[in-house]
């Protein structure tokens, strides 16, 4: 149907087609409409929208509107984070927290490309994989901890393991859409042209299908910082997660939401990270 | 647009005119408890219509962990909390949003609550006593709980440091138990409702009680200053609270004995009431009686010993003591 009308628009563009609206024949100029719509990111309008809100929450927070308990102003979440940097323990909750959710999604991300490109080539993989992954996928994480202490421990295997788990199986679904979504007649020419496999998959499917494994990542990074709280839940002594969980065990909210701010801040310089990275290489786009 | 606003008026003057005609009948209170025996006197208030008796139309909302209560009681949610005492819930107090009113369950020897429990590992290792605990790995399950505070007092028993043991929080009783089904932690505090099954399945050894070796008040009655303000509802709530404490007490604490209270024609009704409220089977709530005073007394100076514990460790914020957190009019001190 889209093609179909596709095809109808271009014909509508072609000189000589008279518009039988007009029966005189006549051409009559029409100004340019199809501009499409073409949202710019203005750099500063999101920082202007963000400073406004906190200048709001500030204010509500110091006229005495809200009971600061329930919602700490956000000077004195930047004087919780202060304090926490300047104690040294903010490096060190970070440096476990970088460890753990680095590791973990090293991990995750490796084998879920390697299981998402065999779905995409292999039926057989395609077959089996996906069954797996669409019943495991859905299991939550966090249901699985004591099993996961049964069977891993409370070292730093089980922290590792909930993130990975949870970055895989995202990967591996956006990767083998990914590998679907290369147009199919490029792969059939390189056959054609007698390309061996390897570098079809090299040449062709791998730069095809990177932007959708790069927007994979995208999320799975997010997947990773959200889970690091949940890993953390397993006798971590240090971590951001470890931090965020002893604040609200301690309802010391001003602590809870510094921990709250610092994961989005976080998660803020991953997407800067990922940016740059498909900057690099998705160039030929 | 306008015909809706009136009639919304007219519903809300309509409610409020059933509250007020309502309101000499019974005052209605929302309690907020957790299923667990150590809220017994809650139960059998309610169940042996103690609550109706004194004029209180009592709603009981169910919670699954301490905190939630307390912070439901802070915002307003429910008007009375009964629950075990948490850094948490003195942070909250701190603040001036909570306040004892009296006291509810405690640990007390011969009354198994809390206990210390090893793995069979560590156990065969040489951890057969609760002194044994320090330098030991333990899980409990969050930082600033009862079963932190009760491992400072063990430290301090025995005269070593709490930071000779490695206390490690892992958020949850089934996480800590699967801590120590699979040998990763050395010892962990869980009460004896979650530990039963694992010492039927021979999953771990009973080292002691807490109640045996530090004895302390576990939980408490608290309230919202607004709640406070309202003398009436207040008084009434306690004085059925203290009918129940009284029967509890005389009828089935009295009769405990190796920490099993006996099944027989006078606590069985009771028991029975326990454990409808709190979905066990009567042969489970029999070993799990929480001890409360007969009079609903708080126990002044542990409530300002564990203040002062929690503050040092940083749990705590500072700067404000027992006596500003008690609510002197209502609480009975021991």
């Amino acid at each position: 149907m889209p093609s179909a009308r596709c095809s109808m628009l271009d014909r509508a563009d072609q000189p000589g087609t008279a518009t039988p609206a007009d029966p005189t024949g006549e051409l009559r100029p029409v100004a340019f409409r199809g501009a499409g719509f073409a949202p710019k990111a203005s750099r500063r309008a999101g920082w202007i929208a963000l400073a406004l809100v906190i200048a709001l929450w500030q204010v509500a927070g110091s006229a005495g509107w809200v009971n600061p308990l329930f919602l700490p102003a956000p000077l004195s979440i930047a004087r919780a984070i202060y304090q926490l940097a300047l104690s040294g323990a903010l490096w060190q909750h970070l440096s476990y927290s970088i460890m753990r959710i680095g590791a973990g999604w090293i991990l995750g991300t490796i084998a879920g490309v390697i299981i998402g490109f065999s779905i995409g080539l292999s039926s057989l993989a395609r077959g089996v994989g996906i069954t797996f992954i669409s019943a495991l996928f859905p299991i939550p994480k966090i249901a699985l901890l004591p099993l996961l202490i049964l069977w891993l421990g409370i070292g730093e295997e089980p922290k590792i393991a909930t993130i990975a788990l949870g970055v895989f199986f995202s990967t591996a679904i956006s990767v083998y859409s990914g590998v679907d979504a290369v147009p199919r007649n490029l792969i059939r020419m390189a056959q054609s042209f007698n390309v061996p496999f390897h570098a079809i998959v090299r040449r062709v499917i791998w730069p095809g299908a990177l932007p959708s494994i790069l927007a994979g990542f995208r999320i799975t990074a997010s997947i990773a910082l959200l889970l690091v709280v949940s890993a953390e839940m397993i006798g971590a002594e240090f971590g951001i997660g470890a931090f965020v969980l002893q604040a609200g065990n301690l309802m010391q909210t001003d602590q809870l939401l510094a921990g709250v701010v610092i994961l989005s801040l976080f998660g803020l310089a991953v997407g800067k990270l990922i940016n740059m990275l498909e900057v690099r290489l998705l160039h030929w786009r | 647009m306008k015909g809706w606003a009136r009639l919304a008026v007219a519903g809300l003057l309509a409610v409020g005119a059933a509250g007020i005609a309502r309101a000499d009948d019974a005052l209605k209170a929302k309690v907020g408890v957790l299923r667990l025996s150590s809220s017994a006197p809650v139960f059998i208030a309610q169940d042996k219509g103690y609550f109706k008796d004194a004029g209180l139309d009592v709603d009981l909302k169910f919670f699954d962990a301490a905190q939630p209560i307390a912070v439901a009681t802070a915002s307003g949610d429910v008007d009375f909390g009964v629950t075990a005492f948490t850094a948490g819930l003195y942070n909250l107090a701190g603040k001036g949003v909570l306040k004892v009113i009296g006291g509810m369950s405690r640990e007390k020897a011969g009354f198994p609550l809390i206990g210390y429990f090893a793995s069979n590992n560590a156990y065969a290792a040489g951890l057969k006593t609760p002194k044994d605990l320090a330098g030991k790995r333990i899980a409990v399950t969050q930082v600033g709980s009862s079963f932190h505070y009760s491992l400072g007092l063990l430290a301090d028993k025995y005269g070593f440091k709490l930071s000779d043991m490695k206390v490690l929080p892992l958020q949850s009783l089934s996480n800590a138990a699967a801590a120590l089904k699979g040998e990763t932690v050395d010892a962990a505090l869980l009460p004896v409702s979650t530990a039963r099954k694992l010492m039927d399945d021979h999953g771990a050894k009973l080292l002691g009680w807490v109640g045996d070796e530090t004895p302390w008040q576990l939980g408490a009655v608290f309230a919202s200053p607004k709640t406070l303000a309202n003398k009436a509802l207040v008084t009434k709530l306690l004085g059925a609270l203290q009918r129940a404490d009284r029967e509890y007490h005389d009828v089935i604490l009295a009769q405990v004995k190796d920490g099993d209270a006996p099944v027989n024609e006078t606590t069985k009704p009771l028991l029975e009431i326990i454990a409808k409220y709190t979905n066990l089977p009567v042969e489970q709530v029999v070993g799990n009686c929480a001890y409360v005073d007969s009079d609903g007394r708080l126990d002044v100076r542990n409530v300002a010993n564990q203040i002062n514990w929690l503050q040092g460790q940083g749990f705590v914020d500072k700067g404000f003591d027992a006596d500003a957190i008690i609510a002197k009019d209502y609480v009975k001190p021991d």
